[in-house]
């Protein structure tokens, strides 16, 4: 495998890594590395020096190709999320440009959708296999957590530790009406 | 073999191999002390591995590492053709979010009450 191969893969792994990362964590504070992670592994994947064999560059011409209605949906999903009121009250400037950039980007994606037959059996077939991989996956952490030890009954909170959990509430259901 | 059921078959096993790959690679981005991904990593190295397995046999080459990179590459094409389905889901999802009211928290409610 050529150095550039194996750049598209390593910037791919690397991307996927920070994403994970970036999902550990309460929704209002996630993991702080997790964000410039998956930049750089996007970064590691698209910029470089030589154009990669195939079948990398293959891959990255798609990706640059999904690109084109996906930074749109994606940004306008995290601008919807942000307004919405799910965990502060309605912004309407965040909610309404992030519907205009879903809009675009399914406007994005009609415009250079060709559907046929195979694509559609394409569609079933892919799903299937992620369905299996996952399916594979949850065995295995079935299997896993029956293996592991029970661990006895953990007592019941103290005093200090009730006030301590009430003072997270509080500070984060109360005063939650700003980022 | 039918090009046509061949390019289902690639498909199918590129998006289970590539499946797997991600399920490891959010293991160790999330890794912790209380984690036991043994069991977990060896199920979708198999998956893997069975995968690049049948695309090899379904494309005629041999499951070598160019096998396993085409059915990577073929996983990172069948994952890119199935997003608009994942964005159908969300755009309703996120429409559903927007138009909702936001509920009063039943927690501060219980706070209060003691």
């Amino acid at each position: 495998m050529s150095l550039w191969a194996a750049q598209v893969w390593l910037g791919l792994s690397i991307a996927v890594i920070g994403i994970s990362m970036h999902r550990t964590g309460p929704a209002f504070r996630r993991h702080s590395f997790g964000a410039p992670v998956a930049l750089l592994g996007l970064a590691v994947m698209l910029f470089r020096v030589e154009e990669p064999p195939q079948p990398e560059s293959g891959v990255v011409a798609a990706v640059m190709g999904a690109a084109m209605w996906l930074l749109p949906a994606l940004a306008g999903s995290a601008l919807v999320l942000i307004g919405a009121p799910l965990y502060w009250r309605t912004r309407p400037a965040p909610l309404l440009t992030g519907w205009a950039l879903i809009v675009v980007a399914w406007f994005q994606y009609y415009s250079t959708l060709s559907l046929a037959l195979l694509d559609a059996l394409r569609w079933v077939s892919a799903l299937l296999g992620v369905i299996l991989a996952l399916a594979v996956f949850m065995l295995c952490v079935r299997a896993a957590e029956r293996m592991t030890p029970r661990e006895p009954e953990t007592e019941g909170l103290s005093e200090k530790e009730r006030k301590y959990v009430e003072s997270i509430l509080r500070r984060h259901l109360e005063v939650a009406d700003e980022p | 073999m039918n090009p046509e059921f061949e390019s289902v078959i690639l498909a199918f096993a590129g998006s289970a191999a590539l499946t797997s790959l991600f399920v490891i690679l959010a293991m160790i981005g999330t890794l912790n002390p209380y984690h036991r991904p043994g069991i977990p990593v060896l199920g979708a190295s198999t998956v893997i591995l069975a995968s690049t397995y049948l695309f090899a046999r379904s494309a005629g080459i041999a499951a070598d590492s160019a096998a396993l990179r085409l059915t990577m590459s073929e996983g990172v094409l069948a994952l890119i053709d199935i997003l608009p389905l994942v964005f159908l889901v969300s755009t309703f999802l996120l429409l559903q979010a927007s138009l909702r009211k936001r509920p009063e928290d039943p927690l501060l409610a219980l706070l209060d009450s003691e």
